[in-house]
């Protein structure tokens, strides 16, 4: 890089203050909004650090990871727990006792993580992924079974703090320390293990202990987030982290692309936005629901074909413009003629909230036939990405990612 | 003489053996389950994860049979017969298959050139996809079983282990033989005298008690012999259920070891590709495995939803079911069908003797349990070959 420390250090202060001015801003942005809209900022922020904290795991070591709410989990439950002992006899409120939680949290999801990761981490691939969902369970099932946690029911956290400031310093500390052990030669290791875990040993990289410190980073960053949820939920119960929220983080990790950091944190918000949205759906009439699945197979048949026999991304583009036009087509002509079927027309229609996981499980499986790798791939937003879509001259910088 | 099966630890150990055998019979459904997932991760190296939802499927099919044979919840039909649960094992079979043909053609076919963890992501949505997409077509219904009368086979099976010691059951006898004299002359004198049962003179008071006394006396010797003995008692269905597995192991180990297309799916599981370049049809051979693993799914579905206590169907039906076979499939070495069989008989007893042992809280979370310890120390699981990836 051009420039002495001088210019390294003011452009590392730069961005700090930066990204502080950033989340206070939205902060008061979020203080003249409707509690619900309040909500999703945090919530959305949360899903960042999530995905983000998973993609570390996922993406970038290329472990796989399908227990991430046991983490958040940890996390959200020792903040409670500590706030339920300490909070009246500690002298803090509002954001400092925010941090003091979060560091809990971190540290008790770390030694979760490290309970996990060290006998779990020798396996590989599908056996890790049942593994890890193994342990998420274990850790809810014994929860559940704690009285003093409050068991099934879950417990009460005092005081509601809702911070949007601090949810959304976390996430942009997470995107930040996964950014940039990239640029260090740790985080090439990390790499290394991703890509060849045989090679990367032969050439000295110790691989089980990689693969434990992106399990353990991880999971603090998740312990993080689940106390900040903790304690602007101002409950936790075990039905909140099941299977089906870390199949919707890896969701967001798989959409976004494994191994990008962008990817992950964009998918986050749209994928947790979208559906939140779909609460407030009118509801849907089975003929249009039915429709609706049906012309999104013509779409993703006409689709999987141009990807398999035409190579030329730009010959491509007809393809996508009949897929389009084909389901389009099927939708309103299914819908015009179900809803004049004699079974169909009777059947009661369907809230819209009733369909948030099976768009993701569409999400997943169209992705999976389409685009494996991701939207992103294992592309990362940079300036030199923005001015080459400009049409101006690259300016050379060091890539990492592959 | 008495047994020495005294409660030892705080455990009845006396229920011990029917607990093993509950434990069995659950198990069997397990391992007809653990036997699909075996299966296609032999020739495919998949964790089919959607193998439990086609299960789920599997026991709506058992459910909507039983519908259209007229057993609806409104509609008590006087009775069954083995046909009809036959018919509804049929249909579960076939659905099933279809279902599962389907599932490997359009979802897992195009993913075969991919990394296997893209193939194991969209196992997971599709897994997804069926509960939650399922939910929105499918009701949630009482399951057959709640309708006993799909279930021909009503009542228990005693099943003696230990006869009883003849002197109690001598004693036993005798006593019940005195308790009925006391009783008859208490009736005789209520009838004669003609008084209300209520309002009795001391004659009456002596005679009540006297036939009370005698019949918690017999009542005792009773429960002391049948306490000499050990006996396990089983509901009939859930016997024929075992037994149809049996019968469906052992076709399945027909097909798989002495059939043409048995040799051609042991090839395709042992190499893949030289299988294809020894002019194997690989396709066809995973479609034929998916069509074996299904059909068994729907089986276990079927009996499941008709035999074993269980409240109601719904789509989430096959989560847990799918998720405790498959670590009976890893327990008995995945890929490895004796394996499958064993490893569900298995995790049926590991999880009875677990609610048995009092800690019915953990009875989803011992299968977990046991899937890690087998996957630490013997990943190649009990009757496997350990080729798994280590680092």
């Amino acid at each position: 890089m051009a420039g002495g420390p001088a210019k390294f250090w003011l452009v590392r202060i730069g961005s700090i203050a930066l990204a502080v001015a950033a989340c206070l801003l939205l902060e008061s942005f979020a203080k003249g909004q409707s509690s619900f809209v309040q909500r999703l900022m945090l919530l959305a922020g949360l899903y960042v650090t999530l995905a983000v904290s998973l993609n570390l795991i996922n993406g970038i070591t290329g472990q796989f990871s399908i227990g991430h709410a046991a983490f958040y989990q940890v996390g959200a439950y020792t903040s409670g727990f500590l706030a339920a002992q300490m909070y009246a006899k500690s002298g803090l409120v509002g954001a400092p006792w925010l941090v003091v939680v979060m560091l809990a949290g971190a540290l008790a999801a770390c030694l979760a993580g490290l309970l996990v990761g060290l006998p779990s981490l020798r396996l590989r691939g599908d056996y890790l992924a049942i593994v890890t969902l193994g342990f998420g369970e274990i850790i809810r099932i014994v929860v559940q079974n704690q009285q003093q946690l409050g068991g099934a029911y879950g417990m009460n956290v005092r005081p509601l703090i809702q911070n949007v400031a601090v949810v959304w310093l976390l996430a942009i500390l997470c995107i930040a320390v996964c950014r940039n052990l990239l640029k260090t030669a740790q985080g090439l290791r990390f790499l290394a293990v991703r890509e060849d875990e045989i090679a990367s040993s032969a050439m000295g990289v110790n691989v089980t202990r990689i693969k434990v410190t992106a399990f353990v980073i991880g999971s603090a960053f998740a312990g993080a987030a689940g106390a900040l949820l903790a304690h602007f939920e101002g409950f936790v119960s075990p039905a909140m982290f099941t299977m089906d929220l870390s199949f919707i983080i890896l969701t967001m990790v798989v959409l976004g692309g494994t191994g990008s950091i962008t990817g992950s944190a964009l998918a986050a918000v749209v994928l947790f936005y979208l559906p939140e949205k779909m609460r407030d759906l009118p509801n849907i009439p089975m003929a249009n629901v039915i429709a609706g699945l049906i012309s999104t197979v013509v779409a993703v048949a006409i689709v999987k074909r141009a990807v398999d026999t035409v190579h030329d991304r730009k010959a491509r583009i007809p393809r996508y413009a009949l897929a389009a036009g084909a389901s389009l087509l099927t939708f309103f002509a299914l819908g015009l003629i179900l809803s004049k079927a004699p079974g169909v027309s009777v059947a009661p229609s369907i809230e819209g909230a009733k369909l948030r996981l099976v768009v993701f499980a569409i999400t997943l499986v169209v992705l999976m036939l389409l685009r494996p790798q991701g939207v992103f791939a294992h592309h990362e937003f940079s300036w030199s990405w923005v001015n080459k879509m400009l049409g101006k001259k690259d300016v050379p910088q060091t890539e990492v990612a592959a | 003489m008495t047994l020495p099966l005294h409660l030892v630890a705080g455990l009845e150990m006396a229920t011990l053996p029917q607990q093993v055998a509950n434990g069995i019979l659950l198990g069997s459904i397990y391992a007809l389950i653990a036997l699909g997932y075996t299966m296609v991760y032999g020739v495919l190296k998949l964790i089919n994860f959607a193998h439990g939802e086609v299960f789920m499927l599997g026991a709506y099919s058992a459910l909507f049979a039983s519908w259209w044979l007229g057993y609806t919840p409104n509609n008590a039909l006087s009775g069954s017969s083995p046909l009809n649960l036959f018919l509804m094992l049929g249909f579960s079979m076939f659905a099933c298959s279809v279902v599962g043909v389907v599932i490997e053609r359009f979802a897992y076919r195009p993913m075969r050139s991919q990394p296997r963890i893209a193939s194991l992501i969209t196992a997971i949505g599709l897994s997804l996809l069926l509960q939650y997409g399922g939910q929105l077509f499918l009701p949630s219904a009482p399951a057959p079983n709640i309708d006993s009368k799909v279930n021909p086979y009503q009542g228990n099976v005693e099943i003696p282990l230990k006869p009883k010691d003849g002197a109690f059951v001598a004693k036993a006898e005798e006593s019940a033989k005195l308790a009925t004299v006391s009783k008859e002359a208490f009736d005789t004198y209520i009838k004669t005298s003609g008084r209300d049962p209520f309002n009795l003179d001391n004659e009456g008071l002596a005679l009540r008690n006297a036939s009370q006394e005698k019949e918690r006396e017999a009542k005792a010797l009773l429960d002391k012999a049948s306490d000499s003995g050990l006996s396990i008692s089983l509901p009939k269905g859930q016997l024929i259920m075992f037994f149809t597995t049996l019968v469906l192991m052992a076709i399945l180990r027909y097909i798989v070891l002495y059939t043409r297309r048995g040799r051609a799916m042991r090839a395709v599981s042992h190499d893949f590709d030289s299988a294809a370049l020894m002019g194997i049809n690989v396709n066809s051979i995973v479609t034929f495995t998916f069509i074996l693993g299904s059909a068994l799914a729907g089986a276990g579905a079927m009996m499941n939803a008709t035999f074993l206590s269980g409240t109601k169907i719904d789509t989430f039906f096959g989560m847990l079911p799918g998720v405790k076979a498959f670590v009976a499939a890893v327990l008995g070495g995945i890929g490895n069908i004796p394996g499958a069989v064993l490893g569900g008989l298995l995790m049926g007893v590991a999880e009875t003797l677990v609610v048995w042992a009092g800690y019915d809280a953990y009875r989803d979370a011992v299968a977990f349990v046991i899937l890690i310890v087998v996957l630490l120390f013997r990943p190649g699981g009990l009757l496997g070959s350990a080729k798994v990836e280590k680092v």
